[in-house]
């Protein structure tokens, strides 16, 4: 339960925004869901970002950009209209549920990364970029922010930056026996190839031990090489993710399935390839 | 306090606390239309519309959308003037225990109102946070694609 | 040929739910209300050494606390059943003892939700934790006993044995099962495990109570039986019953989770002490936690059969996981054996032993399937053993060997409910017919053929299908036991009030009543106001369970409705100078058989009876029990793949054929039926209780329970095949349970008619599944 005497802002510029969080107990505000989930006593303040102008998607260049306040559900309706960042789309559109769509916001999301997140997977996949405005304004790859551990100081996500690079295959995939559950995983796959070859691959997942995974063993295997159903094989030896065990499934058989998981996916993408 | 909001196309002035949810806040000033399955965001029969597109109410601080259309399923009709869906609802057995069948008629009212022909597969995805345990949504998903029969054989815009 | 019978007539409260109209229990509020909230346990087996509310007593805003210490300790059982109930008497409101994680510590009263859940942390417990039994194969005769000297007893006479954990235990031996299964040629056991399972009504659990102006008791609730509320609030509250009024309003679901009195006596206690207005509604995570679910059972089958696929002897064992109280322990446990052991009647040596045991686990209770969803896993997959070992085609193997019209079982009379059972000869059945037609709409002889685990079809591939199927039997009310009444009158306009004690859980059942009222009368369902399920304005009817409503209380509605019929056509025939041999009732109207022309409406009719002539009310009241309670007949067919890799099963096609007798109304039918495969499907594939060591449900959440939406059902094809129950109304039996019972059996033999390997474990979870198959 959230505190009676919860105060609101809502504040038109990200200066102010930022500022305003700099207080003990005040936090951002945007589709309210991750806050609701917890709902903490400590929280004295909240910031809507509704006023902030940060909700649109923008295809500029050569790369999107997509303002931190736009919904699960803008982003899959951006997708729908414009053929674009399907992959994202796709990932998007499998996680919790229409209203919640509509709801949970992108900033949100990367702010909070619970551990079944369908975001971050294929965000860090395509090497996507954040702005995040604190005492200062930066850019910074999603994976440094999560190295880093900028993820845990206070700050503000302005947009989330993903470039438009031409002829990639990507994937997707997640693991959840229903469609209105917490996945035990998701997996994504981005690879760049000439032919039939690889020449650039990034491979991630979500919902192990430690959150999430770079798979670079498993990348450096692929790069050079074809995608063919041999080299398929051989990958995913170097594909091992580890999980934690839940009351639900064992770790093994977690790694066994997002092992599965792997294989077909590279299979799926290798029948994209021209 | 009391502070204005918009719902079913009217303003109303809401007694409401800065902590609450939209779903508090509307069962507490009558929009007992409104249900509560679960309060976690994970049963879809608090749905409302917010500027026509569907929510659960129990997700959604309250202070943070005085600015927004709220419809409840009143909204879109009444027991006096009932919506084309809710008559196909009827028709079509959609409606056994009804604690779902607010929420499940605004989330096919959206659907429609956005795509008048949807897909089996887009009347599933728009349906997967509403949960019902009575009917085996079976008919439920008729009553969707009754109503969008309707709507083309009688050439009639969705309202 | 019927007109209102037999009709889909859309429901009478649709449009009303539809539009948000009607109001369900948390919908009522009144007027200095008081809001509740409850302290469960948090261990799974302690003693409360203390409690002390002193600090929340003190808090502004908190009105009443109850806990043992002001609140008489009286024996009662949960469970909502006639009277005396076969459930022991081991359950008290707020106890001193925590038998499992949910039982109720205390409960606070308070001018706000917000203050009571508040002052709920300042009440400090003191507990002596005691070693719990978190195991149901570990309870009987355990050093641990679960209900120790608090006087815990059985209110009829039947086994029971606290000193030993046990709640209850039946057995019924027809003909010589252990000799038979001796000299049996061939033999095969297989057991089978069922998870707990949680109803998942969308609607929580609710009550609120209020004091009417003459001082009585109101309580609003969230009931499947009301009338049995009254008596048990009335018991453990210490209210008389002429103090008590009970209404179920609209209803958001039951499925047997809400035939369980948990609420009614807290907020009872809360309005008759204070003399105010009381509500209480559980949250999702309480329901999960602290009602009823379905039971654990561990099931065994052994079959004793000849090569031409006779089975000499079968012997169905069912150890049943009550959990901490022993709500409907017995009565569960009796039908595992008596919905399952009937269908093959021709079988002359029959044996079941069930025992269901106390642990410190959640209560079991009533569960749509009742003991049969339990006990048909290993029965039907044991019959698929059978012919597969023999070389049968299953449905006609089926076709051969099932009780047919005109044969009884021995197992009706031997098995009852916490009694001897009443012996039965089967009246109606399509179930042959339901095999058939089963078979043709689900492709099952091309299937059959196509699929197997050493298939071309399957061999060597990742993806395995195959096809399975299951038949089945429920029963209709319980009979001889329970008890359903009507009361119509007529109104001015040739409209009636209809008032039952039955009760609407969202099924339709206040239409489907009217509809059988209509019928006899022959005027619309709109001339029917109906009205159920208020202690006070409605006659007795036992409740909403044991799939009894439309065939018993819509037998006494039709009962009810003749009487009525009798006495318009005497006025009628009154009115046109005739006799009442020589009139019709005809469309709302009496007419003069000979000549149609001659005719009064039934306006008339009821005005001439209230103002003109020797006035009187028409009306009249009618009660039914049943001799026997049919069975309908389900049989179930179901197409699946295996994907071995991962272990997920996906259902490719689902095909129900059900006989219910006469469908009363085919559409809220099919949705019974409908509505029953998902929450059986999805109770197959994943619904489980995962416990902490400690006995805490750990996924008490929908999102971690997992609850299907639209987007996860199967294709499907149901199909009603007409059978006519002379017992019932109009030909009806009952339809409502039956069909949750098919999805584990029928998934078992799909998965082994695709891989060659048997499933013992529900539900067929991916992880287990890939255990099976990598089993040597």
């Amino acid at each position: 339960m959230l505190h009676q005497n919860l105060e609101w802002f809502f504040p038109h510029k990200v200066e102010e925004a930022v500022k305003l969080i700099e207080q003990q107990g005040v936090i951002l505000h945007g589709g309210g869901t991750r806050i609701l989930k917890t709902s903490p006593k400590s929280i004295k303040g909240l910031v809507d970002v509704g006023k902030l102008n940060l909700n649109y998607i923008h295809h500029i260049d050569n790369h999107f950009s997509i303002g931190s306040a736009s919904t699960y559900a803008d982003v899959i309706r951006y997708s729908k209209k414009t053929g674009k960042l399907s992959m994202l789309a796709r990932a998007l559109s499998e996680a919790a549920s229409t209203p919640l769509r509509n709801r949970i916001t992108i900033g949100g999301s990367l702010k909070d990364f619970p551990i079944w997140s369908s975001l971050y997977a294929p965000l860090l996949a395509l090497n996507a970029q954040i702005e995040i405005e604190d005492k200062h304004d930066k850019i910074i790859s999603l994976e440094e922010y999560l190295e880093t551990g900028i993820i845990k100081t206070k700050h503000l996500i302005k947009r989330i930056i993903v470039d438009d690079i031409p002829n990639i295959i990507d994937g997707v995939k997640r693991f959840a026996l229903i469609r209105f559950e917490y996945p035990l995983f998701t997996l994504a796959v981005v690879i760049q190839a000439k032919q039939k070859t690889v020449s650039e691959a990034r491979i991630f997942i979500t919902g192990v031990k430690g959150r999430h995974k770079h798979c670079k063993r498993a990348e450096h295997f692929l790069i050079g090489k074809d995608l063919n159903d041999e080299n398929i094989q051989h990958a995913e030896k170097h594909f091992a993710p580890k999980f934690v065990s839940d009351y639900k499934y064992s770790a093994e058989y977690k790694e066994h399935t997002a092992k599965v998981f792997f294989t077909d996916l590279l299979h799926e993408l290798k029948g994209t390839l021209k | 306090m009391k502070l204005p909001f918009k719902v079913n196309n009217k303003s109303k002035e809401l007694e409401i606390l800065p902590n609450e949810t939209l779903l508090h806040v509307l069962r507490n000033n009558n929009f007992t239309e409104v249900k509560c399955g679960c309060n976690e965001g994970e049963c879809g029969s608090c749905t409302v519309l917010l500027d026509g597109k569907p929510v659960n109410s129990c997700q959604v601080l309250a202070m943070s959308v005085q600015e927004k259309e709220i419809t409840t399923v009143k909204g879109i009709g009444t027991l006096y003037t009932p919506h084309l869906l809710q008559k196909s609802f009827v028709e079509a057995g959609a409606d056994q225990c009804g604690f779902c069948s607010p929420g499940m008629v605004l989330a096919s009212y959206s659907l429609l109102k956005e795509n008048p022909k949807p897909t089996r597969e887009e009347i599933l995805v728009a349906l997967d946070g509403n949960l019902c345990r009575c009917t085996g949504y079976v008919k439920i998903v008729d009553a969707v694609e009754m109503t969008a029969q309707k709507l083309q054989t009688n050439n009639l815009e969705m309202e | 040929m019927f007109k209102y019978v037999n009709q889909p007539i859309e429901k009478i409260d649709g449009l009303a739910l539809v539009t948000g109209e009607e109001k369900y229990t948390d919908d009522f509020s009144f007027n200095n209300m008081l809001y509740v909230s409850v302290m469960h346990s948090g261990y799974a087996y302690a003693k409360i050494i203390d409690i002390d509310d002193s600090e929340a007593r003190k808090m502004h805003g908190v009105v009443e606390i109850l806990s043992y210490k002001n609140v008489n300790q009286i024996l009662y059982t949960t469970a909502g059943q006639g009277y005396p109930e076969p459930s022991p008497y081991d359950t008290i409101l707020f106890g001193k003892t925590m038998r499992f994680v949910g039982d109720n510590v205390c409960a606070v009263a308070a001018e706000s939700k917000e203050i009571a859940d508040e002052a709920l942390k300042k009440i400090k417990v003191t507990y002596k934790e005691l070693k719990p039994i978190l195991n149901l194969k570990k309870s009987e005769g355990s050093s641990i006993i679960i209900h120790k000297d608090d006087g815990a007893f059985p209110k009829i006479p039947v086994f029971y044995d606290a000193k030993k954990n046990i709640a209850s235990k039946v057995e019924a031996n027809v003909g010589d099962f252990d000799s038979a299964f001796k000299k049996s040629s061939r033999k095969i056991e297989l057991d089978f495990y069922c998870s707990y399972g949680s109803h998942c009504a969308i609607e929580p659990h609710a009550s609120v109570s209020y004091l009417d102006v003459r001082g009585r008791l109101v309580i609003i609730s969230t009931t499947q039986v009301p009338f049995h509320v009254r008596r048990i609030v009335s018991h453990v509250a210490e209210i008389p019953v002429s103090k008590i009024r009970v209404i179920k309003p609209r209803l958001g679901g039951g499925f047997g989770g809400k035939q369980e009195i948990l609420l009614e006596p807290i907020v009872a206690l809360m309005t008759w002490r204070t003399k105010r207005p009381a509500k209480l509604v559980y949250s999702r995570r309480e329901v999960f936690k602290s009602t009823r679910c379905r039971h654990e059972y561990q099931t065994k089958v052994s079959v004793g059969y000849e090569a031409d696929g006779k089975i000499n002897a079968l012997h169905l064992d069912a150890l049943e996981n009550a959990g901490g109280y022993g709500s409907h322990a017995l009565t569960v446990l009796a039908n595992a054996g008596s919905k399952t052991l009937p269908l093959l009647n021709k079988i002359e040596n029959l044996r079941f032993t069930g025992m269901g045991v106390y642990t410190n686990l959640p209560v079991g209770g009533a569960y749509r399937g009742y003991g049969a969803t339990e006990s048909y896993p290993a029965y039907a997959q044991a019959i698929d053993m059978v012919c597969e070992d023999c070389g049968l085609d299953i449905v006609e193997y089926y076709k051969k060997w099932c009780i047919k019209s005109g044969e009884t079982s021995a197992i009706f009379q031997a098995l009852g409910e916490g009694k001897e059972g009443v012996a039965m000869t089967i009246g109606s059945t399509s179930l042959v017919e339901c095999l058939d037609e089963g078979a043709k709409l689900s492709d099952w002889y091309e299937k059959i053929k196509l699929y197997g685990p050493n298939s071309d079809f399957n061999k060597g591939k990742r993806l395995k299908r195959g096809i399975g199927m299951v038949a089945m039997m429920q029963g209709s009310a319980i009979p001889e036991i329970d008890m359903a009444s009507a009361y119509i009158k007529m109104n001015d306009d040739g409209s009636f009030n209809l008032n039952v004690g039955a009760t609407d859980l969202g099924t339709g059942s206040d239409t489907v009543l009217a509809q059988i009222a209509s019928e006899v009368l022959d005027t619309p369902v709109e001339s029917f106001i109906v009205y159920s399920s208020d202690t006070d304005f409605t006659p007795f009817d036992t409740g909403a369970y044991a799939s009894s409503t439309t065939y018993l209380s819509g037998q006494a509605v039709r009962k009810c409705a003749e009487e009525i019929k009798k006495q318009i056509l005497k006025v009628g025939a009154e009115m046109l100078s005739l006799s009442i041999d020589e009139v019709e009732s005809n469309d709302s109207r009496v007419t003069a058989k000979e000549n149609i022309k001659e005719e009064v409406s039934f306006a008339e009719i009821c005005q001439y009876s209230l103002y003109q002539k020797n006035q009187f009310q028409i009306q009249a009241t009618a009660s039914h029990i049943s001799p026997k309670s049919p069975p309908p007949f389900a049989v179930h067919f179901i197409e699946i793949e295996v994907d071995t890799f991962t272990g997920i099963i996906k259902v490719l096609n689902y095909t129900a054929t059900v006989d219910c007798g006469t469908p009363i109304n085919p559409v809220t039918a099919e949705g019974q039926v409908e509505g029953a495969i998902v929450n059986g499907l999805s109770y197959a594939l994943f619904e489980n209780y995962y416990f902490s060591p400690h006995g805490k449900m750990l996924n008490d959440t929908f999102g971690k329970y997992g609850v299907y939406t639209a987007f996860d059902i199967p294709p499907m094809k149901v199909k009603l095949i007409k059978s006519y129950e002379e017992t019932g109304p109009y030909g009806a039996k009952s339809i409502s349970e039956i069909n949750i019972n098919g999805a584990l059996p029928g998934i078992a033999n799909a998965f082994y008619n695709a891989t060659g390997k048997r499933l013992h474990s529900g539900p067929f979870a991916p992880e287990y599944v890939l255990t099976v198959l990598s089993a040597k």
